[in-house]
Order: structure tokens, then sequence, then C-alpha cells
């Protein structure tokens, strides 16, 4: 079929073959639907969060933890990545924290982080800040440990000192490294936020997926999963437009 | 212009270079050749200041450091940034307001045969292009001295022999001097008006030298024919032979 020619074509047909089957069997009464509502339901339940309109201030919590963290984030592990990689006293002593954050399954930092900042946004935009500021601060430190020496020595010996080598080779340089992260470090920030909501929170996705959890309404805990997945897929999107603006040299 | 005098230099412990001299007068076309791992890129490097020596001078009378340019064998121009503003960067750099440095890196891509490339990438751009781009971005800063590490030994031969004679017409055409370090005995009696040859290493030092009397204006396919070539070639590639096979009592070419 020429229609199907197109990749997202295919991948749009396949999903809703899918959906259609699992409709199907949810309507035929081959699945639970107190664990597997129909889509139908799933649906429904996402057109009543929005024809309600409280929706939206859930929304807003956490997609301001989430983009408050990734914010934060990015500068601090940007700013730690680079004080490492230059200089190597700053490396010594961080290389073992960032380690040590970084093997710990983060999301158990969540309790400790409502104990901290309470049950208000501050625990969700700390919660994301850990999550993005470990992978950022490893992204720029290796980045810049990896920056190309040829490149370093042509700008010296066309005349450049210690601030244009930096601003001609190293900020590209992790710039591109950072790029080729973001659409994790949002994943991550995400993450952060929901899961803080999830734990302790009185707004956001992750406080609602906490209520549909705590009354076995699996129509909109599915329901909330896809929405949280749309959003991360459109700045998904968003950030590889951004990607492929600052790197089209590539 | 250029003299480098019993230049003494080491990786750690492992001796390179051990008395090594050189000099280039202005105008001068000058190659340095000599086995793998003798010590010839750590010289020139030394020269430009990105090596530190242990013992011996560099002298560059009437040159300041920005009158030295060097091309090394990786293109190294900057992936993030187009042909123009490569050529541009090292202009803006010694302080040319930033317009007059466009429209100057133009020029010179241009001279060297890259219009209507200017606005590439260097990954849109072939070997022998990129090879062109640098050269442009050294030359553009008009080098009364040009240091070149193999700057052609990654091109294909068509390619190679254009760039190095756009290289030799502009060189002759402006009296650069050069230092040009080469593994090719032919490129290097080709181009040059003086050969050196570094002993092996480690701890090498300059073994001999050659002058080569072809004339200049020079066109390299003409030099190779020319009567002094070959004799000169059979000397070099005898002596370079000894160089790596053993040492024996090496002589100085008229």
């Amino acid at each position: 079929m020429k229609v199907l020619d197109r990749v997202w074509l295919r991948q749009l047909f396949a999903l809703a073959v899918v959906l259609a089957l699992w409709e199907a069997a949810g309507q035929a009464g081959w699945l639970n639907p107190l664990y597997a509502p129909p889509p139908s339901r799933i649906a429904a339940a996402l057109f009543e969060l929005f024809s309600q309109g409280a929706i939206w201030s859930h929304i807003e919590a956490t997609f301001g933890a989430a983009l408050g963290g990734l914010v934060l984030g990015i500068v601090v592990g940007v700013a730690l990545g680079a004080a490492a990689a230059l200089v190597p006293f700053v490396a010594e002593l961080l290389e073992p924290v960032m380690m040590m954050l970084n093997a710990v399954p983060r999301v158990v930092l969540a309790p400790l982080c409502i104990i901290w900042f309470g049950i208000g946004l501050g625990s969700k935009v700390a919660l994301a800040f850990v999550l993005v500021t470990v992978l950022v601060f490893f992204t720029v430190y290796t980045g810049i440990k990896q920056v190309d020496r040829r490149l370093v020595e042509r700008v010296r010996t066309l005349g450049g000192g210690r601030w244009t080598i930096l601003r001609e080779v190293y900020l590209p340089f992790v710039t591109a490294w950072i790029m080729g992260n973001l659409k994790v470090a949002v994943g991550f920030a995400f993450t952060g936020a929901v899961v803080g909501e999830f734990v302790g929170a009185s707004r956001g996705l992750g406080y609602l997926l906490s209520f549909a959890q705590s009354t076995y309404n699996s129509a909109l805990m599915l329901a909330l999963v896809f929405l949280i997945m749309a959003f991360v897929l459109a700045i998904f999107g968003a950030a590889g437009k951004v990607e492929k603006r600052l790197l089209r040299w590539r | 212009m250029l003299r480098a005098n019993n230049i003494t230099l080491s990786y750690g412990n492992v001796p390179v270079l051990a008395g090594a001299s050189v000099s280039v007068e202005a105008g001068q076309f000058v190659s340095l050749v000599g086995p793998s791992g003798s010590g010839k890129s750590s010289l020139l490097r030394a020269i430009m200041g990105l090596q530190e020596t242990t013992a011996g001078t560099i002298e560059t009378s009437g040159l300041k450091q920005t009158d030295i340019g060097i091309l090394f064998q990786d293109d190294a121009l900057l992936p993030w940034r187009t042909a123009l503003e490569n050529v541009a960067l090292g202009l803006r750099l010694r302080g040319d307001d930033p317009r007059h440095a466009l429209e100057q890196a133009e020029v010179w891509l241009e001279r060297l045969g890259l219009t209507g490339l200017c606005g590439r990438f260097p990954r849109e751009l072939s070997g022998g292009q990129r090879k062109r781009v640098a050269l442009a971005q050294v030359l553009a800063l008009r080098p009364r001295l040009l240091l070149m590490d193999e700057p052609f030994a990654s091109l294909d031969a068509i390619v190679r022999a254009r760039v190095t004679q756009d290289v030799v017409d502009l060189v002759e055409g402006e009296r650069i001097g050069v230092l040009l370090v080469t593994h090719d005995l032919e490129e290097a009696i080709a181009l040059s008006d003086v050969v050196y040859l570094l002993s092996n290493g480690p701890r090498a030092h300059i073994a001999s030298h050659y002058s080569i009397p072809i004339p200049r204006p020079r066109n390299l396919v003409k030099a190779r024919s020319h009567p002094a070539f070959a004799p000169l070639y059979e000397r070099l590639w005898s002596d370079l032979s000894e160089v790596v096979d053993g040492p024996r009592r090496l002589g100085v070419a008229a």
C-alpha cells in the first residue's frame, strides 16, 4: 500500500491495530477492566479530566517543577562539570560525590526531599534538580575532557588566548554533548517531578497518579500515564528541533 | 629569519632530539625529512612554542609570534564554523574588524579556488577543499614564516599535486619562508631550496643537508624532470637508508 510507505504512517497504523485489539478484548470481557480498562474508558477519563478543567493546575505544577529542576540542573551541572574538568582539585572533591549520587536510585531521595523542602513545589524541583544535575555534570565533565586537542592548538596558533579557546572550542563542543543528552535530561526532570508528587503533594500529575492508585482507578492512572508521555514526547520534539538548529554543522 | 640551534627535547624520560639545528631564510623553502619517530614534528612544534625544549635556542629575528603560521597534517578546522568563519577567525583574533575579517576571508577563499563554498561547514567539504580552507586560514594572516607538518599527507595524488602547486605559487609570490616536515623525498626535493635529513631517533640530530639547485618559480611537474632531481633523490634516498640501517659518516651535498 502506497499510503503506508511513510514510517510514521506505519507506526500510527500499528498503534491503531493494537488499540483496536485492546478495545475488542475489553468489550468481549477477556480483560478485567479493574486492571486493564479498554482504550475507550481511558479516553473517557482523559476527556473528563480536561472537561472539568481541574487538570490544568496539576499540569502547571508538574511542568513548573520539571522545568525548574531542568533549568537549575543544567546551570549547576554545567558549572560543576566545567569546574571539575578544568580544576583537578574540584574533580577530586566532586567526582566521588557525583558517583555516589549516580549509584543511588535517585527516586529513593524523594522522601528525603519531602522532609527537607515540604510537600510544596520545592521538594519536586529539588528531586528533578538532583536527577538532572548528576546527568549534566558527567556529560560536561566527560565532554570537556574529550575536547579535540588539535582544535585547541589550532585556535592557540591563530592567536587565541584562554578565553577565546573557551568560547571557540570548549563551549560549542560541550553544547553539542549537552544537546545530545537533553532528551534524557528532560525525561529525568519529569521523572523527578512526578515521583516527588507521587510521594507527597497536594497538586500535580504525580499526585493525581497517587490518588488514582489509592482509589484503584486504573482508567485514570493510564490516562495520566499517556498524558505524561504525550507531554514528554512534545518536549522531546521541541528539544530535537533546538538540537537540529544548534548542531546544524554536524 | 629562523634559527633553531641545538634543539634537545624529550617526552618524559624518552629523549627525542639531541642538538638538532635548522635555519630558514626569508623566502626560502626548507624541508625536513627523516625516519618515522625521529622527531620531525616535535621540532616543528618546539619552534611554534607548542612543545617545550630541554636545551637549545630558537631565534626568530625580526619575526613576531603572529608572523609565524602553522599548518598541521589534520586541517583542524572548527566543525561548528563555516569555511568563511574559520578563515576569518584568525583575522579577528589578530584584531581585525569582524566585517573586514569576513571580507578578507572571502578574498582568500576565492584565491584558493573555493568560490561559492564560503557558507559550507567543514563536514560538507572534501579533504582537498578542507585543506585549502586551512591554508587560507593561515595565509590570510600574512605569515612571513610558514611551518607545515605533512599537510598534504591525507590527500589523494591529484588533489595533493594541485594544492601543493598552489602553496608553492603563494609562498613564492609572497616570499614566505617555509619549513616543511615531510616523509616524501620527491616532494621535499621538488618543493625545497634546502632539505635537512634528521638521523634516526632517539636523540636524533641533523645528519646532513642538501641544497637544491632547481630554479624558481617552480613548476612541480617540471621540477621532477630537472637534471639535478634524480641524482639528488638517489643521494637522499641512500643517505636516509644509511640513517635508518645504521650509523655512517654522512657528508654535505653541494
